[in-house]
């Protein structure tokens, strides 16, 4: 009795362990902030990397005929330019915490395939 | 706030009457009472406020202002973080007051460690609520007008799913206290059995349905067109719900058979110690992006929470063990054997889950490298797994107690089962269809047996009694409503199932700039975007779009999106428009517009999402399913002592 269910678990546990690595190699993503991200050179021009940061004070382009949404985040002092194929989200306001998720280019512009904003639950008075 | 001082009352007292009756429990059941008065007069004041506009205290100002309308008035105290906290130790002292209220056939001691242990998680919320964060914080400076709700709350979906949800988790404090007293007393009886299924199903009920709801609103109201995106908050509360199933189930299975009672204890452990990690992730505890209550002070007081929870019970668990006297089932190809393996793939998703919200954080704690999971994640690893799942809910009511012997209806299921198998096969061999056409083959088979079932029951009694057939049917069910019930939510469960896996994989998604008069196409729909009207009060400016819609060629409708700035927030927020047929429903979210008179030209982003209506159609069977198992009156099938 003892032995059937110890082969049924070393079974269950090898087969959720495998799904587990298959997964997990595929979906992982790096996370980093502005500066770690203008560090790390063309390491992020192939592989997908998620970068957070704040919309910097510069000025947002939106060009509505093809869809694309420009404008800087900043951290640390320094400011990368994104493009992204998509409308702005709520919550997009200067200074406020975004993620941009994508890859790097040469041309120094991160692609952006995904924008996530991380809006604060509670709206700060306007003063 | 004088509430720690009667909550220390409580507990004491409480303790106290396992000394014996009279006095201690007197005090005991009094104090609970008191407690829970003034926890609801406390909430009487808060509410107060919130109709007065009294905006001297901070939870006001932050969530309420002069436009509000009453029942968003209401929902403002669960859109706060110390608010949903309060909501939650209020639900619970109400159902601390009830277990205290009703007379139960049970153990006196039973009841009364319940009671305890349900008092020192009262003492835990309002320690949280008065020390850590004050409900009643007040403003530092007086100001005129609150912020208001934000308005992406402002939705029936927000009104009910966070109650539900603390419903639930309630619910489950109460299974688990009750289950940690009979450990202790180790005199629970029939009785107990009875009354414990009976919060677990409400718990359960309204926690699935708490969750629903919130798919619902994300589906209705942030205008991604999704429903469901493995945020951890998200996660936080699907977690608690898969546990409290698998304990649902082996609750069923000790209603037989004295099989799994560590197990089931164990899993109302990791149940009640999810519902406790819900507000950690919730306020902060972990990342997430979507939704959450940043700068809240509460994370390491409700860590600390889970692990007192979580060492306390296995030392418990440890002391009280009963050794050897646990059936085993007979064979894996019985009702046990399914149950078991049920339980088991139900606890591997949660575990699944929980290891995909929380690694990344342990992973940058101990390695120090950030790293996030996307959600192909949580689809590649849970699919699977879930697939099963719903196969297994197919497999259950065929399979007898004890040793599997083959009858009529199995072996219809069997050739059906055949059948499902070989098409499933020559779709995938032939490359005729995709895996999802399969995933669809492999959810029709629980959904034949249920109708199998059905129709074999009904058929019986209409010629055993001559009942007509509606009413045999009825009658059928009334018969036994645990097992019917159960039927009825696992109909739930496949129509959710069946909703996911097509909208999610057959949808169609397109985003166009238009101007007047332009045309978008989309899958079989063409849509004339005909004009944009600007409204004005004082709280939004509106620009509401008309679209109208017709599906081959066949006018179905016009569709008025809107994008409104809302003053006070200085923000966007899109009303999106959604036309549903059981077929598919149509989604259209105006995403950007410019607000000028002279170019009224706008961005929207159309979905079509086919079958997604069956899913809030399967939450209605699964409500159905839990009220029918919820009145089910079996306390005589609880033989055995626990």
């Amino acid at each position: 009795m003892k032995k059937k269910y110890l082969i049924g678990g070393v079974i269950l546990i090898l087969v959720v362990g495998y799904l587990l690595y298959l997964s997990f190699g595929s979906s992982v993503s790096y996370y980093l902030t502005v500066s770690e991200f203008l560090e790390s050179g063309s390491e992020f021009h192939d592989t997908n990397v998620r970068v957070a940061g704040k919309i910097a004070d510069s000025p947002v382009d939106w060009n509505a005929a093809d869809l694309e949404l420009r404008f800087d985040i900043t951290e640390g002092g320094r400011n990368l330019p994104v493009i992204y194929q998509g409308a702005k989200p709520s919550g997009f306001k200067v200074g406020s915490n975004i993620l941009v998720e994508g890859k790097g280019h040469p041309d120094g512009v991160f692609r952006a395939s995904q924008i996530i904003m991380k809006c604060p639950s509670k709206y700060e008075p306007v003063e | 706030m004088a509430l720690p001082v009667a909550i220390l009352a409580a507990t004491a007292s409480a303790i106290g009457a396992r000394i014996g009756p009279g006095w201690p429990t007197t005090i005991a059941r009094n104090s609970i009472y008191v407690l829970f008065g003034l926890f609801t007069l406390a909430l009487a004041v808060i509410i107060y406020a919130f109709f007065t506009r009294d905006f001297s205290l901070r939870i006001v100002v932050e969530h309420v202002s002069r436009d509000l309308n009453a029942a968003y008035t209401l929902s403002a105290l669960y859109a706060d973080k110390a608010g949903s906290m309060f909501f939650w130790g209020w639900l619970v002292s109400l159902f601390t007051a009830v277990l205290a209220f009703q007379k139960q056939g049970f153990h006196r001691q039973v009841k009364y460690y319940a009671l305890t242990i349900l008092a020192v998680v009262q003492v835990f919320f309002i320690a949280l609520i008065t020390l850590v964060v004050n409900v009643f914080e007040k403003q530092p400076s007086p100001v005129a007008e609150g912020f208001g709700l934000n308005p992406l709350l402002q939705n029936f979906g927000m009104l009910v799913h966070p109650p539900l949800l603390y419903l639930g988790f309630a619910g489950f404090a109460v299974v688990f206290a009750l289950s940690m007293a009979a450990l202790i007393t180790r005199r629970a009886g029939a009785e107990w059995g009875a009354v414990v299924r009976r919060w677990a199903i409400f718990a359960w009920c309204t926690l699935g349905v708490g969750n629903l709801l919130g798919m619902w609103w994300s589906y209705n109201e942030l205008g991604w067109g999704g429903y469901w995106a493995w945020d951890p908050v998200e996660n936080a509360g699907l977690m608690p719900w898969l546990v409290g199933t698998a304990f649902i189930h082996s609750m069923a299975m000790r209603r037989r058979r004295r099989y799994l009672v560590t197990w089931s204890r164990l899993l109302i452990v990791f149940t009640f110690a999810l519902t406790l990690l819900s507000p950690f992730i919730t306020h902060g505890g972990i990342e997430s992006p979507l939704h959450g209550f940043y700068g809240s002070t509460f994370p390491p007081y409700i860590l600390a929470a889970i692990l007192i929870t979580l060492v306390g019970s296995s030392w418990l668990l440890y002391r009280h063990r009963d050794s050897g006297n646990e059936e085993k089932p007979a064979s894996l190809v019985s009702k046990e054997g399914a149950f078991l393996l049920t339980n088991v793939i139900l606890v591997v998703l949660a575990f699944i889950i929980l290891a995909g919200t929380v690694l990344p954080r342990v992973i940058e704690a101990v390695a120090g490298v950030r790293i996030t999971l996307d959600r192909s994640f949580f689809d590649r690893t849970c699919g699977p797994v879930m697939l099963v799942l719903v196969f297994f809910t197919g497999v259950c009511p065929l399979l007898g107690w004890g040793k599997a012997v083959w009858s009529p209806a199995e072996r219809n299921a069997g050739y059906f089962l055949l059948a499902v198998l070989v098409i499933t096969i020559a779709i995938l061999v032939f490359g005729i269809g995709n895996w999802y056409i399969a995933v669809m083959m492999v959810c029709s088979f629980p959904l034949f047996i249920v109708l199998q079932e059905w129709y074999r029951g009904t058929r019986a009694r209409h010629r055993a009694r001559g009942e007509n057939h509606f009413l045999a049917f009825l009658f059928l069910i009334g018969s036994n409503r645990a097992r019917y019930g159960g039927f009825l939510a696992h109909i739930g469960i496949i129509l959710i199932t069946l909703g996911i896996i097509v909208s999610s994989f057959y949808n169609i998604e397109r985003t166009a700039t238009l101007d007047i008069g332009e045309t978008m196409n989309i899958g079989k729909y063409e849509l004339t975007y005909d004009e944009l009207i600007f409204r004005q009060d004082n709280v939004r400016a509106r620009a509401i779009a008309s679209l109208s819609a017709s599906r081959n060629g066949r006018p179905v409708g016009v569709m008025q999106p809107s994008y409104d700035y809302w003053f006070r927030h200085d923000d966007h927020f899109a009303e999106v428009a959604v036309r549903s047929t059981p077929a598919e429903d149509l989604f259209v979210s105006l995403v950007w517009t410019g607000f000028d008179p002279g170019d009224k030209s706008a961005t929207f982003r159309v979905l079509v999402n086919p079958l997604i209506v069956w899913m809030w159609v399967g939450g209605g069977f699964f409500l159905l399913g839990g009220a029918v198992a919820f009145l089910a009156e079996d306390r005589q099938l609880y033989r055995d002592r626990v």
